[in-house]
């Protein structure tokens, strides 16, 4: 079944004075339990596809279809909706806020979505028990390492039972062992059914997805 | 969870976040202090006329209590014909003139004093402190303030010397009197350190050198019931042709046309006071945004909704506003009393008077206002949290 569809997605925006094709026609197709990796060198565009195919930036042409609904169709508020439901974003700096706590970060999203606050407490502290910071919980983002951040974003991206996680080169601030949990944690959630799209440049990361998409300068090489 | 969220990102700067609480305090307490002034001045002033229950002041024709030198002849009759009247309860007949007097401990130098005449069965003008009233017919006993009895070095029960007015053609005083002290008194319209005396109507008016034409300087009228108030200032403005008659609302009005800069004045400031809480929280706001428009752009990415961010934004300016609301109160009290004790003291002035009354809907208006002002002040930074475009912020993040 596909999850998540693209096609013909172009990207231009300019830069100062000039134009910058970013994207030039791609299409993608992400099927339920799909492990996808991006891969490509700097500026190819694979992070705007990412983008794109998370709702969080609209293509200048093309359309995408997240479980056969066209994003394109949809307003702000439905937009936002869909990607506090369906999606799941880990991004490379983790971006938790520094003023939660690990559980509180996790809790975001449900309470955004109206979980009940017992319901999603939890969760939360289910969700850290599976990333391994159950112990943890308390602890502000800030008192946590870069690899225990990163675990605790994907905690929230798994918040609201999305239809798929996207991440945006999940261990690119992280060092070698700690890029390996990570990995392990993505081996470790595809194996259990979560759909994963992910951009990287990390080598290791991508051998571990089932597809590889390779980018060059706004298009799918192969 | 917003609430969490705002309240602990004003931790992330304490030193700022107190730096703009301190502001928006000080703008609060200025803003209370303001609206106390600007309703204080009125309310003071006919809480002062009401404190004996006097709603009515008949004085010489275009004239104001105690306003100029101007007096009322036939004073007895006039007392007759207000009593006559169905509505009235009492009439006070006061004379107010300057005297002087002599130290008990002797000497030749003259205190000049603030002489008052009235009738002790029914008087709207003080308030015994201690010892004894004048009876009504006491030609010989005298009342002191605190501070004649102070100039003059008497006690209650000494004996001290009044002396009427000059006469100007024997440079000497038309009349003296030996007169013993019965009372020490708060006389309710003096100004601070006011050496004031008084005594029996016909005894001040001897004084004064008014006693040939009864004059009296003001009649206070106290009506049966407030409702009787403006019959009676009616039918006594039809019957007293030739005098000034006047309840407390139409002299409160009078006082607010003289009055009227010092509205201006509050209103001027208190608007600036607003002004500052609105730029205060603004800019601490639009700035803290601008610092996390990364945050907010991740938040809206994962599905945070644009109501969300700006509720965040506006519990941080309320947060804000209320800690800083709560401090401006109690500054605002506090110096509203100082401010007080400064500009009563000026001469003229009531001591009794007050220009900043910490009444409950004058701190209650202070509030509601700066709270909603502090609530409106962070409606820009929220539209711009919320407006924030995504992918943009992310990518500049990125880099």
């Amino acid at each position: 079944m596909t999850v998540l569809t693209g096609r013909g997605l172009e990207k231009t925006y300019k830069l100062e004075s000039q134009t910058v094709h970013a994207l030039r026609g791609v299409d993608v197709d992400v099927a339920a339990g799909d492990y996808v990796a991006i891969v490509g060198p700097s500026g190819c565009g694979k992070s705007t596809l990412l983008q794109l195919l998370g709702g969080i930036d609209t293509p200048s042409a093309g359309r995408i279809e997240l479980l056969g609904t066209r994003l394109d169709t949809l307003d702000d508020r439905a937009l936002t909706r869909l990607r506090l439901t369906k999606l799941g974003f880990v991004f490379q700096r983790f971006h938790l806020l520094p003023v939660l706590n690990a559980t509180e970060n996790v809790e975001l999203p449900m309470a955004e979505a109206g979980v009940a606050p017992a319901e999603r407490r939890r969760r939360a502290l289910e969700l850290l028990e599976y990333v391994g910071l159950r112990a943890r919980a308390r602890h502000r983002a800030t008192q946590l390492s870069g690899g225990e951040m990163q675990r605790v974003a994907i905690a929230r991206a798994l918040a609201n039972r999305p239809a798929v996680i996207l991440a945006d080169e999940p261990t690119g601030e992280l060092d070698a062992a700690t890029g390996r949990e990570i990995l392990n944690l993505f081996r470790r959630l595809n194996g259990e059914g979560t759909t994963l799209v992910v951009v990287t440049h990390d080598d290791r990361l991508a051998g571990e997805a089932g597809r590889v998409i390779r980018m060059l300068d706004g298009r799918i090489e192969g | 969870m917003e609430f969490r969220w705002g309240v602990r990102n004003l931790r992330r700067h304490p030193f700022r976040t107190a730096l703009s609480i301190a502001g928006i305090a000080v703008a609060s307490a200025m803003l209370l202090d303001m609206v106390m002034l600007r309703g204080g001045l009125e309310a003071s002033f006919a809480d002062l006329l009401l404190v004996r229950g006097y709603q009515i002041r008949v004085t010489p024709k275009g004239t104001l209590p105690l306003d100029s030198e101007a007096t009322l002849p036939d004073a007895t009759g006039l007392v007759a014909t207000i009593r006559s009247d169905p509505g009235v309860a009492g009439v006070a007949p006061l004379v107010a003139t300057s005297i002087y007097g002599r130290r008990v401990a002797g000497g030749d130098s003259l205190v000049t004093l603030f002489g008052y005449g009235i009738d002790p069965r029914d008087q709207g003008l003080y308030q015994l402190l201690r010892g004894a009233d004048l009876a009504a017919d006491d030609s010989a006993g005298v009342l002191l303030s605190e501070a004649s009895a102070t100039a003059l070095g008497a006690a209650i029960g000494d004996t001290v010397t009044l002396l009427g007015v000059l006469d100007p053609q024997m440079a000497a005083p038309a009349m003296e009197r030996r007169l013993v002290v019965r009372g020490v008194v708060q006389w309710l319209y003096d100004y601070r350190e006011q050496p004031s005396v008084g005594t029996v109507v016909p005894l001040m008016q001897r004084l004064a050198r008014t006693e040939r034409e009864d004059r009296v300087s003001v009649l206070l009228v106290k009506a049966k019931s407030d409702a009787d108030v403006e019959p009676v200032v009616e039918r006594l403005r039809t019957r007293l042709g030739g005098a000034e008659v006047n309840g407390v609302a139409d002299l409160v009005r009078h006082f607010q046309d003289r009055m009227v800069y010092f509205r201006q004045l509050a209103t001027i400031l208190g608007s600036v006071s607003l002004l500052v809480t609105v730029l205060l929280i603004g800019t601490l706001l639009t700035i803290t945004v601008n610092e996390r428009l990364g945050e907010i752009a991740t938040l809206r990415a994962i599905g945070v909704s644009r109501a969300s961010i700006v509720k965040e934004v506006l519990v941080e300016g309320t947060a804000l506003t209320v800690v800083g609301c709560a401090l401006g109160v109690a500054l605002g009290l506090v110096t509203a009393r100082y401010l007080d004790e400064i500009l009563t003291s000026f001469p003229g002035l009531p001591a009794t008077f007050s220009f900043f009354v910490p009444r409950t809907p004058n701190v209650v208006t202070a509030i509601l206002v700066t709270l909603l002002t502090g609530a409106l002040a962070g409606l820009y930074p929220a539209w711009l949290a919320a407006r924030a475009p995504i992918a943009p912020t992310l990518r500049a993040e990125a880099t």
